[in-house]
């Protein structure tokens, strides 16, 4: 008892201190729910499509489109699980370990099984959020692991029923892709019926600088 | 015996002035609107209910009953954690939700 004391303390603090959202934590809405989720940028784009039969998981669709500079798209069809795999629900915060993954099947620029686990963290209040993400994206020798850091903060407060924006910052790596790291400033809103998130990857890095657009819906 | 009419009707009404009418509950992890969708939809789901609100600022839960209805706290309990958060508090309270709306909005404003 006592050292879950602790560990909620320590995770409070780490909300604190690092920022953290609450807001589409993960691609899951609650039980016997149907959610929807598209990002599309410059360098990926992904759609999922995924029902809740009960809380903690979620089973569904995915199509990932993977592409670097002057190089032919990747695109992977497949079906994907959403598991929570342990929350900590604290007075003013909560946190969270998913498991993410689909399996399915890559054609473009590389064909085959392809396989896409992922493991995330993520902590959140209702004034600020952080996530990180590591995700394998495998086929035959095709390799787009990806990694991804994000914190953010809300401008303010609001009430169940408003709108609340907040800003987000995401710094996300992608092996064999060009440019290797996206840093993407974001405002994002959300809202009880959906998450809608505009940002520009690489605002600063001339030819690299590309808006992207993050949206999900909850049924 | 006149005495122990009025007794008997004070003793009446003052049961209907305390007649629970809400249950309210404070909710752990209830941090974001998105998130806590599914709380909403259940609880107005149910056919004992009025209708649900949730506050998110004082991270509390409030369900107002249709007279004559009753549900239990260990079922209100089970419909929030099968949401994915957790009870913290929970009482039935002799008020309407729209009036422990109100009081909450004043508490927000104070804040």
């Amino acid at each position: 008892m006592f050292k879950n004391t602790r560990l909620q303390a320590l995770l409070a603090a780490v909300c604190v201190m690092f920022g953290a959202q609450s807001q589409a934590a993960a691609l899951m809405g609650f039980e016997d729910s149907a959610m929807m989720m598209t990002e599309i940028g410059r360098y990926n784009q992904e759609w999922m499509l995924n029902y809740s039969p009960k809380i903690g998981h979620a089973f569904g669709v995915e199509v990932m489109r993977m592409s670097a500079k002057r190089e032919q798209a990747t695109t992977i069809v497949g079906l994907n699980y959403n598991g929570l795999i342990k929350r900590w629900n604290m007075p003013h915060a909560q946190a969270n370990v998913w498991f993410q993954g689909s399996i399915g099947e890559a054609s473009g620029l590389y064909d085959g099984f392809a396989y896409t686990p992922s493991l995330q963290f993520d902590a959140e209040t209702t004034r600020l959020y952080f996530l990180a993400k590591a995700r394998l994206i495998r086929a035959n020798d095709m390799n787009y692991d990806t990694a991804v850091v994000q914190a953010g903060f809300s401008f303010y407060e609001t009430s169940f029923d408003e709108t609340q924006p907040w800003f987000v910052l995401e710094a996300k790596t992608m092996r064999n892709t060009e440019p290797s790291l996206q840093i993407t400033p974001a405002i994002r809103l959300i809202n009880k019926n959906y998450f809608f998130e505009l940002g520009v990857t690489n605002p600063f890095q001339g030819d690299s600088f590309a808006p992207r657009v993050n949206a999900m819906f909850v049924f | 015996m006149k005495k122990l009419f009025v007794l008997f009707v004070f003793a009446f009404t003052s049961q209907i002035a305390i007649a629970e009418t809400s249950i309210k509950a404070e909710v752990n992890g209830m941090v974001c609107a998105f998130c806590a969708k599914g709380i909403e939809k259940k609880l107005n789901a149910m056919p004992e209910g009025k209708g649900a609100f949730v506050d998110l600022k004082n991270r509390v839960v409030v369900m107002e009953l249709k007279d004559g209805q009753e549900v239990t706290l260990e079922k209100f309990t089970q419909v929030i954690k099968d949401a994915g958060y957790t009870v913290s508090k929970i009482e039935k309270v002799p008020q309407s939700a729209e009036a422990i709306k109100l009081e909450l909005l004043k508490t927000n404003g104070a804040k």
